[in-house]
């Protein structure tokens, strides 16, 4: 029996019929971390003491017949912005924090242990979740997160280690964050299912701050059905975080129906050679899942919108660092620069963009209450390689309408592996949503993968 | 204004505040993000939008449970 490309319902299958004990899985987790984790630059801090205390308590539990749910004895892990009590570093992937503890822990990893998972490591990062302004995949004090398809392919990013640990079959599931495209992206690059929640549905309480509008925690697994049995665990309005939002969310794993999609003109034509054809291939596919409209978008600057927001909230999110010259001990050079740019940001402009962000919000729910979901590429591209500079939408170097919109909009997404390149590399489709339609845009994920087995496949790293 | 006029204004209030901790090429690199910036703002400020369309951002007023 091993954890690895096992699902979370499977591994809890296992698990109840006796063929395999919480502890067995956390012990193999951790190896599987320590070994393959670590050559993928994707482990910062393994929680073996935690881990084995959780995983026997969850032993105890279940043979006592106190049934957590279907989380219960099952590994996974998290993304080092979220703090973990216990003398567990959190290191939000910055040299100058690496031995930085707190004496709490972030609502996700108590939830996440309520629910009787086991906590097995912390998983690498891009310094300060990409905010400080990276454009090169080396950017965290723990090296280039590399994609489990290729060793010279990067993982992406921020959430990088929990995208190649999944990816890589070292743990069944892990948290990431959002601000804009850090759990579709590296989902995309490690060809695994990553689920943006709406935001304010998961609490951001002990979770570093990148820009409090836009910063989302998700899960990040092998299936979307796993994706929904963590967002069932981890959502949930929460005293400690003021704009996590009391709206009672419970899974649907209902049956299969036909889907309404509708795709905006342009978006896969925009993409890579490589991911337009994959994507076209896909959108193929889907018209078996219902049916499939091409629709056009009102004309608005979407990205230097999202863009204006992530940046000063950035700006101001990590004044300390940025003040104080503490940025120079970051990794990429040019996080060490680009923070400074953005103190030019008038409060003016700052609030425009949030004033066009209520219209465009009231806009995109316009065109989706028509639809069950906005379809599209997850990524524009595929297997950025770890020693270039990569192209990215927050940098102005590729447009990403959805991401945008999505994120700005605090619309849920959710990624699944829709193929891979002439080259081998992952390709991803996203689903969007509307506000609070996690459950319509999984129930979508699902049929898709039902239907297809790119989610199946297995990387050569792994 | 024209869009690289205010690059430039705003570039120089940045090498005024930081120019002590940063080299030429740096520098240079920071005066290319500002020009950016400068691009972004302008799309959203050709924007028409009416007075009433508020920032999608409540402020919610505090008052700690006794």
């Amino acid at each position: 029996m091993t954890v690895a490309f096992r699902t979370i319902r499977e591994l809890g299958a296992d698990i109840r019929a006796g063929r395999v004990s919480p502890v067995a899985l956390a012990e193999e987790a951790l190896h599987r971390l320590d070994t393959v984790g670590r050559k993928l630059n994707a482990v910062v801090t393994l929680t073996r003491e935690r881990a084995l205390k959780q995983a026997h308590r969850a032993e105890e539990e279940l043979k006592a017949g106190r049934d957590r749910g279907p989380l219960h004895g099952i590994p996974y892990g998290a993304k080092d912005l979220l703090a973990t009590s216990g003398g567990i570093p959190t290191t939000w992937g910055a040299a100058p924090f690496k031995d930085r503890r707190f004496d709490f822990d972030a609502t996700v990893i108590e939830r996440l242990e309520h629910a009787g998972a086991v906590l097995v490591g912390k998983l690498a990062m891009v310094e300060f979740a990409g905010g400080m302004g990276y454009r090169q995949p080396n950017a965290s004090f723990t090296g280039p997160g590399i994609s489990p398809w290729a060793p010279d392919a990067w993982s992406g990013g921020s959430s990088s280690g929990s995208g190649s640990a999944v990816g890589a079959g070292c743990v069944p599931f892990a948290v990431g964050s959002e601000t804009w495209g850090s759990i579709l992206g590296p989902s995309t690059y490690c060809s695994i299912t990553g689920l943006r929640p709406t935001y304010g549905r998961v609490s951001r309480h002990g979770a570093m701050a990148l820009c409090w509008t836009l910063d989302k925690l998700g899960p990040m697994a092998l299936t979307a059905d796993d994706c929904g049995l963590v967002l069932d665990a981890i959502a949930g309005v929460d005293a400690r975080d003021a704009t996590s939002i009391d709206r009672p969310y419970r899974y649907d794993a209902g049956a299969a129906r036909q889907f309404r999609f509708a795709v905006v003109r342009g978006t896969v034509d925009a993409t890579e050679p490589g991911v337009r054809d994959t994507v076209a291939a896909a959108l193929d596919t889907l018209k078996v899942l219902g049916s499939v409209e091409e629709i056009t978008l009102p004309e608005r600057p979407y990205e230097p919108m999202a863009r204006i927001i992530l940046w000063a909230e950035a700006a101001s999110a990590g004044e300390q660092m940025i003040e104080s010259g503490a940025i120079a001990g970051l990794t990429a050079p040019e996080d060490r620069v680009t923070p400074y740019a953005r103190d030019v940001i008038l409060a003016k402009d700052y609030l425009r963009a949030l004033r066009l962000r209520g219209v465009v919000a009231r806009e995109i729910d316009g065109v989706l209450r028509r639809f069950d979901a906005i379809v599209g590429p997850s990524r524009a591209t595929a297997g950025p390689r770890l020693g270039a500079e990569f192209r990215s939408a927050i940098r102005g170097s590729f447009p990403d309408p959805l991401g945008a919109i999505g994120n700005a909009a605090g619309l849920p997404a959710v990624g699944v592996p829709c193929g891979l390149t002439a080259e081998g590399m992952p390709v991803g489709l996203q689903f969007m949503g509307r506000a609070w339609e996690e459950n319509t845009i999984l129930a979508a994920a699902r049929a898709w993968q039902a239907r297809t087995d790119f989610h199946r496949r297995r990387p050569p790293l792994a | 204004m024209a869009a690289v006029d205010e690059a430039e204004i705003l570039f120089a209030l940045i090498r005024h505040r930081y120019a002590d901790r940063l080299d030429a090429a740096q520098l240079d690199d920071l005066r290319k993000t500002v020009e950016g910036l400068v691009r972004d703002l302008a799309a959203l400020r050709a924007v028409k939008m009416a007075d009433d369309q508020e920032p999608a951002q409540p402020f919610i007023p505090y008052r700690a449970d006794s």
